[in-house]
């Protein structure tokens, strides 16, 4: 390497740093006002360092909210969604993928139709719909409409598709069913992919806001990213405490991302692999 | 089978000869629903948490949800599908509006009996303002809250607007009040008066208060829309907020929680805001931090008479889709409320007068400041006007914000937004 | 016999296969589907039977302004975010494409920690560092027009700046994928023109962007349907405010079915957007597939 090439490396990693911490400042500020008095937020002479380190917007957010609810059905409703979106996706995408029956060609005409169109402008019905089941207010409301991703059934495909035909010829040669292929063969080929759309799934999931928002009134029914923003306890000027509160909902799954970084970048990369 | 009705019978009797050991019936859970916020929202919780330990066998579990449209559009969404509060805090003025979605049930006088209460018990304003046009009562009246203006001392010390005694004087026309925020801005306040400017509340408020002052109607009884000279009192009331907003002597476009911190940050000299930042001005100069002696008078006279926009909060018991809600349920529930009445005494304090009379005619209540100084201020209170596109999260309160704000800042003339205002309510009469 | 049993045996393992989420999507989807239909034609209330009312809902959502702005808004929209956030995607991809390893893994966290938060949490920060009294960016604003803007309530910002925040929030998914198909690029073919003199111009002109063509493509069509729904930001930052000025066509789904308890119409304005959308993506995976074809 070049002298001048080291140093225009160097140059690009400090520029390109610098550049990463301007964009994560907004989350450096909601955590500097989130340890200050509230007083102090709204003072002139607050400044970009931190100068004050007091927690009780924190325990204020932990005891006076019901941010634990929350939580529980935010993951909750979110891992349920994910394990079912992703074993009925596999499976429609192996019958999709390998196997010969009728009307495959338009069902996989309908799961791309779907995947182009928007849930979000079917909710008055479905709204209506989980009326009617008795679903309104519970984590099945929550979840059900949740449950098309066709993406998943995509991607999965895609992969089935990409398995060498060798294999499962030796299965089908030793009696093997297309249960067998699919969770003894596809399946453990694929784990890669499963983790990958597990983990963008659980995501969306997580972040999905109108749907929740629409379909529980109750308090403590509510997921992270409804309660925190229809439940309203504030006192007066209360900044430092809808840091707090928006701080403390955001980091589970800031902190498990932060744990599997390089697992969640590579989940996304390998998404990237569904052809436009 | 058999088996399970004769186990289920032998335990009943078991419990019935026990007797103290189980309670004759099984505890309620009330779930209660409200929008406040604030000092109000403190105060509540401490009556709901002080309910529940004096009643064993009425839990109360209480949800805040955002005020305004967002509390009244759950509230509406979820009665139509049974999936409701079994009591929530009601505005009055949006009775009959709240009548129209048909999300209120009737009080019947067995309920009101079953809180020990009688319609006599309140102001005879309140409680026509909880009835229907048959009469009927559709909620239980709680308060009477108004807007009051809240002043900083230290921006107006040596000027002709503190007396001896250091309270506010002198102001008794728009132009009083004008000098006075002058005065204020000349003395260091960097945005002399401060209301939400940005929020259809704090905008509505003010704007109702000045066309009420000149004697102005916004929707007579009849259904009309300003009628007669009320369009130009209107445009005035625009003319006057414009102008503030224009002298830099308002903030412009603050949501609500900004426009109380700008007062009790010391920015603002003057403060058009509820009664019910009163607790939290309480709360702030006995925890010393506020920084400045604070005082709270009626709205003073800036145009021709002496009045102030005023309205209630009441509670009310929606509908439950199609169902009829339980009796023993909701006998709790008017239990609860016929308490709440009897203890408002510490709703007072939240700023607000109660609305039930033998608390409000209480000596512990005559004593109780600020509030002695806007006491007389239910008398003159103007109400908001009885029709199903006004009160709160109406089209009027969504005009004040869409048509009245922006004007305020510029971006129509107050004769295009009166003009605007006008035929977008009366589209919605309709 | 024995084949068309087989056969027969064969259909059946395929339908239990594919009959859960057929099943699912039965229900939550394809009835739903038809149900939007039929109530568009009715005046039915959000909950409850209408009379059916033929194209009245239509006829009333042709003449409506606000069905109009929204159109307006939600194309405005597509232009502010679907192009800025891929090229401000690509820019990032290509710088922390060049970083080491433990750099590059730093550098990642950084741009990609906001699409992991919830998007209630994105407004709250955003609304909390752009509010017009106490707003950390508002010195910003200050230096460059003169005076503190109050974004959200104002009516030739709040677009743009619901646009800044959608982006910041979301633009690390893009960067991930650019990045990838950055690195699916096989190294020796920059060697090989690097020896043939290619310079640095070049070098991207000829092989990153046609090569990285097919990955660009699918990140604009994603962004366009992602952006196209836009409903979470603006309902938290701005309610469609001020004036009406930031309205989108789910808002006013949002507003109509489950404010005004207009169940029907909401199922008129609910369909159109849905019609939109699939236009508009037929439409542009079209185009992009002439634009691959050309470029590669």
């Amino acid at each position: 390497m070049t002298p001048q090439r080291r140093i225009e490396n160097i140059a690009l990693t400090a520029i390109t740093l610098i550049a990463g911490l301007i964009w994560i400042f907004p989350l450096y500020w909601a955590f500097i006002t989130s340890i200050r008095t509230e007083s102090r937020v709204v003072s002139d002479s607050a400044g970009l360092i931190p100068d004050e380190f007091s927690l009780s917007s924190y325990s204020d957010a932990l005891f006076n909210t019901s941010l634990m609810h929350w939580y529980i059905n935010s993951i909750g409703t979110s891992l349920i969604i994910t394990v079912i979106v992703l074993i009925t996706g596999m499976m429609c995408a192996y019958a999709l993928s390998q196997m010969q029956f009728f009307g495959r060609k338009l069902l996989y005409g309908v799961v791309l139709a779907s995947f182009m169109v928007p849930v979000q402008s079917l909710v008055v019905p479905q709204f209506v719909l989980m009326n009617d089941l008795g679903l309104i207010n519970k984590w099945g409301g929550i979840i059900l409409p949740q449950l098309v991703v066709p993406v998943v059934i995509i991607i999965y495909k895609q992969f089935f598709d990409a398995v060498p035909k060798e294999m499962k010829e030796a299965v089908v040669l030793d009696g093997g069913s297309d249960y067998t292929l699919l969770f003894r063969v596809y399946l453990p080929l694929n784990w890669g992919i499963t983790t990958a759309l597990g983990i963008i799934t659980f995501i969306m999931a997580w972040n999905s806001f109108l749907w929740p928002f629409l379909v529980i009134t109750t308090e403590e029914m509510m997921t992270i990213p409804v309660g925190i923003t229809q439940v309203n306890d504030a006192f007066g000027v209360a900044y430092a405490r809808i840091m707090s509160v928006a701080l403390l909902a955001a980091a589970p799954v800031v902190i498990a991302y932060l744990i599997f970084q390089k697992r969640v970048t590579e989940a996304v990369m390998i998404s990237s692999g569904v052809k436009g | 089978m058999h088996f399970r009705k004769i186990a289920l019978a032998t335990a009943l009797s078991l419990s019935a000869a026990i007797g103290v050991a189980t309670p004759a019936f099984a505890q309620q859970t009330v779930t209660w629903w409200d929008f406040l916020s604030g000092g109000d929202g403190v105060r509540m919780k401490a009556l709901i948490s002080q309910f529940n330990e004096e009643h064993p066998d009425i839990q109360v579990k209480g949800t805040t949800l955002e005020w305004g449209v967002p509390f009244y559009t759950k509230v509406r969404t979820s009665a139509a599908v049974g999936q409701g509060p079994d009591v929530m805090t009601y505005h009055l003025s949006r009775l009959p509006l709240g009548l129209s979605e048909g999300v209120l049930t009737p009080i019947t006088d067995a309920d009101l009996e079953n809180a020990g209460l009688a319609k006599a018990d309140f102001f005879p304003a309140a409680e026509k303002a909880a009835e229907g046009p048959d009469g009927t009562l559709y909620a239980v009246p709680f308060d009477i809250h108004s807007i009051v203006l809240y002043y900083n001392k230290s921006f107006l010390e040596g000027s002709r607007f503190l007396d001896d005694q250091g309270n506010l004087t002198g102001i008794e026309s728009v132009g009083d009040f004008e000098e006075a925020m002058q005065t204020a801005a000349d003395n260091g306040a960097e945005t002399p008066l401060t209301y939400a400017t940005g929020d259809d509340g704090g905008v509505y408020r003010v704007f109702y208060t000045l066309l009420a002052q000149q004697g102005g109607t916004l929707i007579s009884d009849d259904g009309e829309i300003l009628p007669g000279d009320s369009t130009e009192k209107a445009i005035k009331a625009v003319e006057t907020m414009t102008k503030w907003q224009t002298e830099g002597w308002q903030p412009e476009q603050a949501l609500y929680e900004a426009s109380v911190a700008l007062f009790t940050s010391g920015k603002s000299a003057f403060q058009l805001n509820g009664v019910w930042e009163v607790p939290t001005m309480k709360d702030l100069a006995t925890a010393g931090t506020l920084g400045f002696e604070w005082g709270a008078v009626q709205v003073p006279k800036l145009m021709e008479t002496q009045t102030t926009w005023a309205d209630s909060h009441a509670f009310a018991i929606p509908v439950h889709g199609k169902d009829e809600m339980d009796p023993e349920k909701r006998k709790a529930v008017m239990t609860v409320i016929g308490w709440m009445e009897k203890h408002s005494i510490a709703w007072a304090e939240a700023g607000h007068i109660p609305a039930y009379k033998p608390v409000a005619d209480s000596a512990e209540y005559a004593q109780m400041q600020p509030n002695a100084t806007y006491a007389t201020l239910a008398d003159s209170a103007t109400y908001d006007p009885r029709n199903d596109i006004a009160g709160v999260a109406s089209p009027v309160y969504d005009a004040s914000i869409n048509i009245l704000s922006p004007a305020m800042h510029g971006y129509l003339t107050p004769e295009d937004a009166i003009a605007q205002m006008k035929s977008e309510l009366e589209s919605r009469m309709r | 016999m024995a084949i068309i049993r087989n056969k027969r045996r064969h259909g059946l393992v395929a339908l239990s296969l594919i009959l859960p989420f057929l099943a699912i999507f039965a229900l939550v989807f394809a009835y739903p589907l038809y149900e939007v239909v039929r109530l568009s034609f009715t005046d039915a209330p959000l909950i409850g039977e209408g009379n059916w009312i033929g194209l009245d809902n239509y006829v009333r959502l042709f003449s409506d302004r606000i069905f109009y702005i929204s159109i307006k808004n939600n194309a405005y929209f597509v232009v502010l975010t679907v192009i800025p956030t891929t090229l401000i995607a690509m820019v990032i991809a290509l710088a922390v494409n060049r970083l080491s390893g433990r750099w590059q893994a730093l550098a990642l966290v950084l741009f990609f920690t906001p699409y992991v938060l919830p998007v209630s949490v994105v407004t709250q920060i955003w609304a909390w560092m752009l509010d017009f009294q106490f707003g950390v960016l508002q010195p910003v604003f200050t230096f460059f027009t003169g005076k503190p803007v109050p974004v959200f309530k104002n009516p030739y910002w709040v677009l743009p700046s619901i646009a800044v925040v959608t982006i910041w929030w979301t633009n690390g998914f893009n960067v991930l994928l650019i990045l990838a198909g950055l690195r699916n690029i096989p190294t020796d073919l920059y060697e090989a023109a690097a020896l043939d003199g290619a310079t640095r111009r070049q070098l991207f002109a000829r092989i990153t962007w046609p090569l990285l063509w097919p990955v660009t493509a699918l990140v604009l069509t994603l962004q366009l349907i992602l952006q196209l729904k836009l409903f979470d930001q603006v309902y938290l930052l701005s309610e469609g405010g001020p004036f009406n000025t930031s309205y989108v066509l789910l808002l006013m789904v949002y507003r109509e079915a489950f404010q005004l308890n207009h169940g029907g119409y909401a199922a008129a304005i609910s369909l159109i957007l849905f019609l939109l959308i699939a236009v508009v993506s037929v439409l542009q995976y079209q185009l992009l597939r002439i634009g691959r074809g050309k470029d590669t």
